[in-house]
């Protein structure tokens, strides 16, 4: 039996020492919350019910990527290591607090069993596996992969990973030196390998690597908080307070507060800022999300901006506001212009960052409250999405210069009016597919659908759109008048049911109008031609024609419609995957009001477009308007064929 | 320094062709209205003085009282005030008129603004009659204003590039759209702001209009009908074409 | 009927406005801003050296009254806005601007609503002012030249300081009346070479779609459409061109657009007066030769 504190005098003093360190600890730890604390409380907290919500804590949240951290393993070797690191200590922690419960209260883990699998041998697994994993970690920050080191490395990680070394080194060596001196230990592998590595007289400095080894442990941890090893508290916390629906979760702005016609002179003064020029403006779940962020890189790494050479990288802008809030400047409002109207007007809100981020980081939703700080606060926004905004203002739909009048996408079909009390499903056509000429197609197809299935449906008399790109474009205040708008007379109408065209309106009547009053049971076309077909409402000849599916970043990531579309395409030809799908799709380019953007470096759609005609489909297959038609663009590069085309388009070609 | 910029609420101006329908005469009244498009350019130069040298910004309308929903984004941009001449003549001498009255009852303008021509009628001429009204000199087509000891120094986008022109004193100027005016989009602080703003709503005169009558108004015929050439002799292909353009005056 | 030009000294502007003055009368008198002879022959020639046409009003305004003129006409420029709307006033004269018609029994055409309209007026009182837009009138050919007589009071209150002529290479697309524009159909930057000679021939810019500019086959300026410059020319070629609304954005304006492209559903043919459905390398070509043998 192993006796604690073997050879060992005034052992127990490594536990005061151990309060130290954690009184350290907790000053460090104080630090943040303070800095934290500066940020906004939430006003309307994720309110949702959520399965699995306690408090403000979203429990499988917090298990699954917190704890699991499961993520991580997207990056198979990385997670591994990872692993091996996070849970070998974990392990070895667990072993180092039974041998003081030992000590304190005679706790009989050094016996039998448990001694022998427990304490010996998976004491010594766990710290040869961290050990590993340390190795693995440091030569890659000596071979650093572009993802970490662009715009530059977080610093820090080198002390702890050498103290954690040294702590797992000088373990096994006190280990080794007992085990030389009391005879072998049946199950301590490496214990008993490295006892015969050792010189004869090692006893004689036994004490000096036990003593070495706990003062280790405690430096490393008083240490976390001031280094980046502090994610071991920030992620996990992080985690279980970020609401795990997919998208940025950008909620919407009540702007009937202030602008009260009763009210006296000033009570549009009483508007708070509007989005976030400074950190001061964020709430603290945003600043909680700064400070978790380890500039791992995976954000920048799947961002279509940043891939295409564009000056927007996710992991850029989390550096900047990291440093910021590190420093304490938290009023400065020169932040905005630090990370350039450019960068925060080029993410297309595709969500593949916030997909990405093992800590689950919203950078999103940081970046889209730059840009409504930028449009509402300080009218800055580049030329031509103000065009579009203009147009969204004047005409209730942003495509100036339209070829297109409202009713030409229907010319020659006869099309219902939604009719109250008689019409089941709305019809909703949405701006892209009025007035772009390529998109009407969509809506001619549907409609050939509808009637081949007999469905009771109608459109409105006037075409609007959802307020979907004023709100991408940053403009809350725009996308609320036309949301109450279309709701209003959806309310008047008597609309229960809404087929959309276009994922952004989906996200829209889905996400945000409740929020607004708004409640409908909403479709998008291609849940519901997929409805239809499994009800037999529908007879379609199949063919052997390979067929690529791009996901729309709205239906997929964002609303995980990722299986229902893919099932239509199965049903008229061959489906084909892209390297990038499903959940990692890549963005076609045209999201966040970037259709309306002159687009630097790379076209985002050109190498989509090339990804999907790699694949040697025929054709390529899409369910959204906007990606139709930046798809449609960005083929013309490599091919003079139409290729691109919508599932409705598809569906109604094969309909028998 | 009080400047004012003379602000007209048009049907939209981006109906395509072949969506485009008259009724007695005039757009249908199915399209939406909004500021006319030289006339947002104007608003910004304006505002853009007002910012340069803290002068007073009033926008003068001639319209009808449903307008004022429209202009209020006149406001929103960076008006302090909109007075509104109640009317609807379409005659510009009557236009003019009426708007010479809404400058008089101001007493102080220095500086008139418009955008080059209305959206609707193009005709560009109701600012330069009102300054004939006035007696004020006018010049079209102005880019960027400066003030300078007393004197407004302007650049004129002329048809053979810029003129930098220089005069003193009270002035009616037509803006031209430039990189430097783009029309800002108001921030909501300001359209809310603009909500509250009282609006001078002031009854038109008669006025007295232009001795011509207007026979007709027709949407001339179709252009979008293409017309596909014959392709079995190129040379005799391109003869055609060039003909058909000169008949047609294109060329 | 009586009727005075006050143009430039510009032989087709004047030109233009001496075929408008017939449909009225006889050959118009002039006034011209600028020195030196008048081309063509004309009763009375006036010349003013006022640098603006706004320091010219007082001048005409005696001189409409002395010799009684009963048609002021002027083009649709920069001069001609400057000096319709305040003689007008002065005159008590009936104003029509960018006339695009005119007949003998003083009923004018016009356009309205960008285009889309045109209103037919009948002037019921003389004098009246014409602005009249440009290149929808033959220039009437100018034979000898007239020798003005300075025309007095040219004083005003503004002052011309300078004067920048752009310059740019070959036509800027802006005053452009002809554009040969090419799009990724072109197939490479050497074969707008071919689009450049023919631009030569017809006196007209070159210009480009986003798709052949972000190829790098043109220029960035010579970039058409919505995120580029808005043109309005006469006549559109475009060559190899699909017609992406955004690209139809920007010959929105356009009078006629003649497209080529060998891809009959080209979105280009919906918007053009004239379509040729074939490879541009033959079309260009053969529209060359047939331009020169005509010269």
């Amino acid at each position: 039996m192993r006796i604690p504190y073997w050879n060992i005098s005034y052992g127990i003093l490594i536990d005061t020492v151990a309060l130290v360190a954690v009184i350290v600890f907790v000053f460090g730890l104080h630090g943040h919350w303070k800095r934290i604390r500066l940020g906004k409380v939430r006003i309307r907290s994720a309110n949702v019910d959520h399965p699995g919500k306690i408090g403000p804590v979203f429990v499988y949240s917090l298990l699954k990527n917190g704890i699991l951290g499961a993520k991580l393993y997207k990056k198979i070797f990385t997670g591994i290591a990872h692993g091996f690191l996070f849970w070998g200590m974990l392990v070895l922690a667990l072993g180092t607090s039974l041998v003081v419960l030992n000590l304190l209260f005679g706790l009989p883990v050094f016996e039998g069993i448990f001694n022998r699998w427990f304490m010996s041998f998976f004491l010594d697994l766990a710290g040869l596996l961290a050990l590993f994993g340390l190795l693995f970690f440091l030569v890659r920050r000596w071979f650093p992969p572009e993802r970490l080191i662009t715009p530059r490395e977080r610093t820090g990680f080198g002390v702890q990973i050498g103290l954690l070394a040294a702590v797992i080194v000088t373990g096994f060596l006190v280990e080794a030196i007992r085990i030389a001196s009391t005879g072998p230990d049946p199950f301590s592998f490496v214990g008993n390998f490295m006892a015969g590595w050792l010189p004869a007289d090692a006893l004689s400095v036994h004490r000096i690597f036990w003593w070495s080894h706990g003062l280790l442990c405690m430096a490393f941890i008083a240490y976390i908080p001031y280094s980046p090893m502090m994610h071991m508290v920030l992620v996990p916390t992080n985690t279980a307070l970020a609401d795990p629906r997919p998208g940025s979760k950008m909620g919407v702005i009540d702007f009937s507060s202030f602008d009260n016609d009763d009210d006296e002179e000033g009570a549009a003064e009483e508007m708070p800022t509007l989005g976030c020029s400074s950190l001061a403006d964020f709430t603290r779940k945003r600043l909680l999300d700064f400070a978790a962020c380890l500039w791992c890189g995976r954000c920048h790494e799947v961002c279509p901006a940043a891939i295409t050479k564009k000056p927007l990288s996710p992991k850029g802008v989390m550096v900047t506001l990291a440093e910021r809030l590190a420093a304490g400047e938290v009023e400065d409002a020169t932040l905005i212009d630090d990370i350039t109207e450019d960068a925060i007007f080029a993410c297309t809100t595709c969500t593949a960052c916030l997909e990405a981020c093992p800590a689950c980081i919203n950078q999103p939703k940081t970046i889209l409250k730059f840009r409504q700080n930028l449009v509402m606060e300080q009218s800055r926004i580049p030329e031509l999405m103000a065009k579009a905004i203009n147009s969204l203002e004047q005409r209730a739909h942003p495509f100036f210069g339209t070829g297109s009048g409202p009713k030409d996408w229907c010319k020659d079909l006869e099309v219902p009016l939604f009719a109250t009390g008689e019409t089941e499903y709305l019809l909703w056509i949405g701006c892209s597919v009025t007035y772009e000429e390529r998109a009407q197609k969509i809506a001619r197809a549907m409609v050939r659908i509808l009637e081949s299935a007999g469905v009771s449906y109608g459109i409105l008399e006037e075409s609007r759109c959802t307020g979907d790109p004023a709100k991408q474009m940053g403009n809350e205040f725009m996308f609320t008048e036309l949301a109450q708008t279309n709701i209003d007379e959806f309310n008047e109408l008597g609309v229960k049911k809404i087929i959309t065209l276009c994922p952004h309106c989906y996200n829209s009547f889905d996400r945000h109008y409740p929020l607004l009053g708004g409640n409908y049971e909403v479709i998008p076309h291609s849940v519901f031609i997929n409805r239809l077909i499994s009800n037999d409402k529908l007879v379609l000849k199949n063919s052997l024609e390979r067929i690529c599916y791009h996901d729309p970043c709205y239906l997929g990531r964002r609303n995980l419609f990722f299986d229902e579309p893919r099932e239509v395409i199965r049903k008229v030809g061959q489906l084909v995957e892209m390297p990038r799908s499903g959940a990692e799709s890549f963005c076609c380019g045209g999201g966040g009001g970037n259709y309306w953007a002159e687009e630097v470096g790379d076209r985002i759609n050109q190498v989509r477009s090339k990804e999907a005609l790699d694949t040697g489909a025929d054709r390529i297959a899409t369910a959204c308007p906007f990606c139709l038609l930046m798809l449609t663009d960005g083929a013309k590069k490599f091919t003079e064929e139409q290729k691109t085309f919508d599932i409705a388009e598809l569906v109604a070609e094969r309909l028998t | 320094m009080h400047i004012t910029v003379l602000a007209k609420v048009v049907p939209d101006y981006e109906v395509p062709t072949a969506d485009f329908e008259l009724t007695d005469g005039r757009a249908h009244s199915r399209y939406t209205r909004m500021i006319g498009l030289y006339d947002e350019n104007a608003i910004e130069t304006g505002v853009q003085l007002k910012e340069a040298y803290g002068a007073t910004l009033t926008i003068i309308s001639y319209g009808k009282t449903q307008d004022v929903t429209v202009l209020r984004k006149a406001i929103a941009m960076g008006g302090d005030a909109l007075h509104l001449v109640l009317g609807d003549a379409d005659d510009p001498f009557v236009i003019a008129a009426n708007l010479k009255m809404a400058i008089e009852q101001l007493g102080n303008v220095d500086l008139v603004l418009a955008g080059q021509q209305s959206a609707d009628m193009d005709r560009g001429v109701v600012h330069s009659i009102l300054a004939g009204m006035l007696d004020y000199p006018f010049l079209p087509q102005i880019s960027t204003i400066k003030s300078e000891d007393g004197r407004w120094m302007v650049a004129q986008a002329h048809e053979n590039g810029i003129r930098r022109l220089e005069f003193s004193g009270k002035g009616v100027l037509s803006i031209t759209s430039s990189p430097k005016n783009v029309p800002r989009i108001p921030a909501v602080r300001s359209i809310l702001a603009a909500k509250k703003k009282p609006v001078e709503k002031i009854d038109g005169i008669p006025g007295t209009p232009m001795p011509v009558a207007e026979l007709s108004v027709e949407i001339p015929k179709m252009e979008s009908v293409c017309e596909f050439l014959p392709l079995d002799d190129m040379a005799q292909t391109c003869k055609i074409l060039l003909s058909k353009l000169r008949e047609e005056r294109y060329l | 009927m009586k009727a005075l030009i006050v143009e430039v000294i510009d032989a087709k502007r004047i030109g233009e406005l001496v075929t408008v003055g017939r449909i009225f009368g006889d050959t118009p008198d002039v006034v011209a801003l600028g020195t030196g002879d008048i081309p063509g022959n004309y009763n009375k020639a006036y010349c003013s050296d006022a640098a603006v046409g706004s320091n010219l009003i007082d001048g005409l305004v005696e001189l409409i009254q002395k010799e009684g003129y009963e048609v002021v006409l002027l083009s649709a420029t920069t001069v001609g806005a400057e000096i319709a709307g305040p003689l007008s006033v002065r005159l008590g004269a009936p104003v029509l601007t960018e006339i695009i018609g005119a007949k003998s029994d003083m009923t004018v055409t016009r356009p309205i609503y960008g285009g889309k309209a045109m209103t037919t007026f009948k002037i019921n009182q003389t004098p009246a002012i014409l602005t009249v837009r440009r290149k929808y009138f033959e220039s009437a050919i100018a034979e000898g030249t007239t020798t003005p007589v300075p025309l007095a009071g040219a004083a005003g209150a503004i002052r011309l300081v300078s004067e920048e002529a752009v310059v740019t290479e070959g036509i800027p697309l802006d005053d452009a009346e002809v554009i040969v524009s090419g799009g990724r159909g072109v197939g490479s930057g050497e074969k707008f070479t071919i689009l450049r000679d023919l631009a030569g021939i017809l006196n007209a810019a070159v210009g480009a779609s986003r798709g052949a500019v972000d190829e790098g086959w043109a220029e960035p300026t010579m970039q058409i459409g919505q995120t580029g410059n808005i043109v309005a020319p006469s006549v559109y070629f475009a060559v190899g061109i699909s017609g992406a609304s955004q690209h139809l954005a920007g010959i929105a304006n356009a009078k006629c657009v003649v497209a080529i492209n060998k891809d009959e559903d080209a979105n280009i043919f919906k918007r053009a007066r004239f379509g040729i459905v074939e490879d541009y390398a033959k079309v260009v070509p053969a529209l060359i030769q047939a331009l020169q043998e005509e010269q």
